[in-house]
Formats: C-alpha cells, structure tokens, sequence
C-alpha cells in the first residue's frame, strides 16, 4: 500500500548569524517518514529535536534544503503543490490560545475555511458549523461566542473542529494536549480516537509526552538532534527500546511505574466489598 | 509522630474570596494543613482549583480585590496575616520562595542572569562584591546551572527553558529559604528536563532540609516527590494523606476520575481512558453541597447538594471529603 503522507530524506539547515559569528543548525537530517492510511503516527522527542520543522516542512511553511514529500505516492511541489494539498492536510497548532482570532465569532472562524475553498453557501455552512461542532462534543450555542469566552478544551476542540471543516485525510498535531489538564486531556484524546474511526483520518501526532503517544499511535518515531533514532509499532519500541536515547525518554517518564487504580478498569468484581 | 519537631508552616481554614456579581466567591475555601522542615506537600488538581492562589497567600501576592482569611496561617509561630509589606519583603525570598510555573515570564529579560540573583542576594543577605559573586556562583552551580563563572553573564533569552527554570531555581536557592513553593515549575518541560530538575529539588530538599511544596496536575510527578498529597477541587482539599496512600487506595471520586482519565505507559487503546464528563466550575458555582457533585458518578442526591462532606478518616495519615465514601466506604466510590 502506498502510504498516504511521507517524506523521503529532508534536510533542513538553519544559519544563525550573531556578533558576526555564523553557525549552523541541522535541524532536521536526512530524515524520512511514512503515514499510512488510517494510521495514527507518533513523533518523539524533546524540544529542539526538529519535531516541529520536519511537520511544518511536510505541510509546506517550511523550506526544505533537499528531500521530497510525497502525497498519495506523488511528490508535492514546492508553492504550488503544497497549495493545493492545503485542503487535504490540516495541521492543529499547540496553543489554542493564541491559534484563534480573539475578535472573531467561533462560529466565523470555522465557517473561514469554506469561504476561503469556496465551499457551499451561507445556509449551508451555518449547517456544516453545526454540524462539526457536535462532531466534537460541544453545543451548538458556541458559534455566537468569542474565544475567550471558552475553557482551554473548549478551544482546543474549536481548533480541531476547524482543521476538521474541509474534511482532510490528514491531520498533524502538534502537541495539542500538553497544555491541557488530565481531565480535558482525555476528552481530546477520546475525541481524536473516535474521529480518525469514523471519518478514516491519517494523523501525525506530535508530542513529547511518551504515555500520550503510547495510548495513541500504532507506530512511533524518536527523533533526536534532527535525527530520526529509533522507529517502529509503538508497542515494540517502548518495551524494547534500542537506542539509548529512547530509552533515557522512557527512564524519564514520571511515575512510571505506579499502578492503575483499582476499578480503574471496570473492577465489578470487588465492588461494594465495605460499607 | 510524637516527637517530630513542630512544623514550620500551619495553615489553618485558610480561604481567599473574591468580590463578584454573585456577592463574594471563594476560590480558596478551607484549606488546612502542615509542614515541617525536610518534608514536602504535593498539591494535586487542575486548573482554576485554587492550588496557585493557595501558595500565593503564602508569599503576600494575592491580588489586592482578593480577601485573605484563616484561622492561622503561621510560618514558624508568626502569623502572616498580620504582617505589614516590610515584614512580608523580609520573609519573601529570604524565608519562602516560589519557582513560578513560566520560567520565561518570571525572569527579566534585561538584566544578565548574575545581576537577577546577585541583586537578590545583596537585598536580602547583603555582604561584599566577592562574598555576593561567590554565592551567586553557589546558588547557581547547586540547581546544576553549567560553568556559572562563564555563562551567568547571559542574558535569559539566550538561554534554553530548561537553563532557566534552573535559573529560577537558582534564584529561589540564593538567599536559603527554608520553604520552596514550586508551582508547576516543571509542566512545559521536556520529561527528560523534568527528570532532571525533579530529582535536583528531591536532592535539594534531602540536602538543605528544605520544605517543599510542589504544585502539579500530573500525579505521576507526584509520585515521584513523595511526601503528603492534598488533591483539590474547585478552591475545597477532597483528599489528603501520603502520596502512596493516596495513589493507590484514592477514595475520592474526583481523585479516581482523574487517575482514570491520566494515560499512563501501561494503558493503550484497549483500555480506554475515562475522562471526566463536563468541565469544572467556575468559583462559586460548586459553593454549598459538595463542591463535586455535579460530574460526580456516585453522587448523592440531596445530601451532597446541600451539604459539604466533612473529612472521613481513611487511615491515621489519610481522609476523604466525600458523603458516599462517610456512608458506604470504599465500595460506594467504586
């Protein structure tokens, strides 16, 4: 099966220039990557890995030095193509603070993406606002408000709603949940698991939350210093990791070991034990 | 327990109040508890819980319209209520300090990284311009800032976010306070970052005999500080007692929601997470009953909308607010 998003060998480096000094950043090396579809992919590592340049490459608001990206087995021009794959790849930004026009009725927002493709009139977007707005479990009420009206999920979910209008096949999220609490963050997760079923998304998922990734991907990418270092079936890399730096993730996990709490899993069985 | 020493830090129904629409909302309500020097207290619950504003009152920096009250509120057998601004300016810093949870908002981006802790150590510790360099140096090289001598000349910008944390951390350090308030001073690191700055604050605290109190929605970095552990819900303390304890017997339903809903390396898809229905209320609305009930799945239909659920032991160093647990134990929280 040709995968439906991947990138074959991208290089990217950056000059700094300061106090005449020039030096190079190669933040992403020879770099390669598949997205199958209907899978959900998940790329690690810390902050400054080039988690972040190797996607924003991949959607086209990043410069490549070499390599390809490849769209359902084609390659993607560099302007152009990337121009008209923006309807098909979404990318939700990490913070859902500053991703969403403050002035701007939610209901505006979301209904943007189809004025700007030209999709369906006024009645029917107002009913395709509605419409993605259930999909993501909130009211329709919430297109008349503003976004500083609405809780840090809520907006999050507004984001995801809004990549979600054009119908892509692919989504890119780029540590989406990190900023979110525990609570809210399992509402998204369950959201996004729920969606890639019913409407057969591709997602790449970035994070460097390694329990998030764990629960959320099938195959798993480890990048370090614009490498990619270790990849595979999710479950094989965090059980066995093989490079030392994968491994130094996991060690760094906190409270790994703690157990999951009783009736965490339906534990019917001794319940109503006292009392 | 009988012959550990008094501790350094009583709070007694501690509360902060807001003025609103709706007359006064507490976003603090009623919190009590200790510490002694050495130990730590990890404070559990999500935004908008009151956890921040709780250590705030503990530094003097609630905002002006707030109302601070308690029925103590000592550090070390002075009340805190009473002090005037030198007394608190005499006490911050030098007696009580806070690594704030934005390593970059909480440090000036215009003065170098030696000039930040120096002046510090000079307004509270004074001292000649060597013996301030030397300390500085020391304060910096103990939360593992590399080759202080050199890079402190740095400005923050130019520093990574896990340097500055340590920054921060240093700045806390400077003046050896005996109580560090962290307020999710590690959330935006990387884990293996977290790792590291966790595991100084643990040594720091094991060194120093610091007090600790560690502000977090991650319990799985609760575990790793140790300790006591009080998890808050809407400005209200629902459960308290050691970290482990706690963790694995949790008798609130809030505290079970949110290990249920938290991914951890043993969970996959197979076993989906269990977030908690609805979205936390805003200060004031859970005012009355217990403050829970409304997403609770064990509820109690009068008695916990009109009733706050005292503490029920669980054991001699863990209790629960919750009517269904006072009433039918462990098996009416399942």
């Amino acid at each position: 099966m040709t995968p439906i998003f991947e990138a074959i060998g991208v290089n990217r480096t950056f000059t700094l220039r300061r106090g005449g000094k020039v030096s190079r950043i190669r933040a992403v090396q020879d770099v390669s990557l598949q997205l199958d579809r209907g899978e959900i992919v998940g790329l690690v590592g810390e902050s400054g890995s080039g988690k972040t340049t190797l996607s924003r490459i991949m959607i086209g608001i990043e410069r490549a030095d070499s390599g390809e990206i490849r769209y359902q087995g084609r390659a993607v021009e560099p302007k152009k193509g990337f121009a008209a794959l923006r309807r098909e790849v979404q990318y939700v930004f990490q913070d859902p603070y500053n991703a969403l026009c403050p002035t701007m009725r939610i209901g505006d927002a979301l209904a943007e993406p189809l004025i700007i493709h030209r999709i369906a009139g006024r009645a029917e977007r107002k009913q395709r606002v509605e419409r993605m707005l259930s999909m993501v479990g909130l009211h329709a009420d919430i297109a008349r408000r503003l976004p500083r009206q609405l809780s840090g999920g809520q907006r999050q979910r507004v984001n995801l709603a809004r990549a979600l209008m054009l119908e892509p096949k692919v989504l890119i999220c780029d540590e989406i949940v990190s900023g979110l609490d525990v609570s809210v963050q399992a509402q998204v997760l369950q959201l996004l698991l729920g969606l890639q079923q019913e409407l057969d998304l591709s997602m790449l998922f970035i994070s460097h939350d390694l329990r998030v990734i764990k629960y959320l991907s099938q195959r798993v990418y480890v990048m370090y210093r614009g490498q990619v270092v270790e990849q595979g079936a999710t479950e094989k890399v965090f059980s066995a990791p093989s490079h030392s730096y994968t491994q130094k993730l996991l060690h760094a996990i906190p409270g790994r070991e703690y157990p999951v709490p009783a009736g965490a899993q339906g534990r019917s069985e001794n319940a109503g034990g006292t009392g | 327990m009988s012959d550990s020493p008094k501790p350094v830090l009583e709070v007694e129904n501690l509360s902060v109040r807001f003025p609103s629409q709706r007359g006064e909302v507490a976003v603090v309500d009623g919190l009590s508890f200790q510490l002694r020097a050495g130990e730590s207290l990890v404070i559990a619950g999500e935004s908008g819980s009151g956890k921040s504003m709780a250590c705030r009152t503990l530094l003097g920096i609630t905002p002006d319209s707030s109302r601070v009250d308690a029925d103590r509120l000592d550090w070390k057998g002075q009340g805190l209520l009473a002090l005037d601004r030198a007394g608190w300016n005499a006490l911050r810093g030098a007696e009580i300090a806070m690594i704030f949870q934005d390593p970059a908002a909480a440090l000036n981006p215009l003065i170098t990284v030696e000039t930040l802790i120096s002046d510090a150590i000079r307004q509270h510790r004074g001292g000649t311009r060597a013996e301030v360099r030397a300390r500085t140096i020391e304060a910096l090289s103990r939360a593992g800032f590399p080759e202080p001598e050199f890079r402190m000349k740095a400005f923050p910008g130019e520093l990574s976010g896990g340097l500055r944390q340590r920054v921060a951390i240093a700045l806390a350090l400077s003046c050896e306070p005996s109580l560090i308030i962290a307020d999710e001073a590690t959330t935006n690191l990387d884990v293996s970052i977290q790792a590291q700055i966790v595991e100084l604050l643990r040594f720091l605290q094991a060194d120093l005999g610091l007090a600790l109190i560690f502000v977090t929605h991650d319990l799985g970095l609760a575990r790793e500080i140790g300790g006591d552990l009080m998890v808050m819900y809407a400005g209200q303390a629902v459960e308290y007692g050691r970290v482990p304890e706690v963790l694995e017997d949790p008798c609130h339903p809030y505290t079970r929601g949110l290990l249920r809903s938290a991914p951890t390396m043993a969970s996959d898809r197979n076993t989906p997470l269990q977030p908690i229905p609805g979205t936390a209320p805003r200060p004031g609305e859970a005012a009355g009953g217990a403050p829970f009930r409304a997403r609770c799945p064990v509820a109690m239909e009068r008695l916990c909308e009109r009733e706050n659920p005292g503490w029920t032991r669980v054991s001699d160093t863990h209790r629960v607010a919750c009517h269904r647990f006072a009433a039918e134990g462990r098996g009416g929280v399942q």
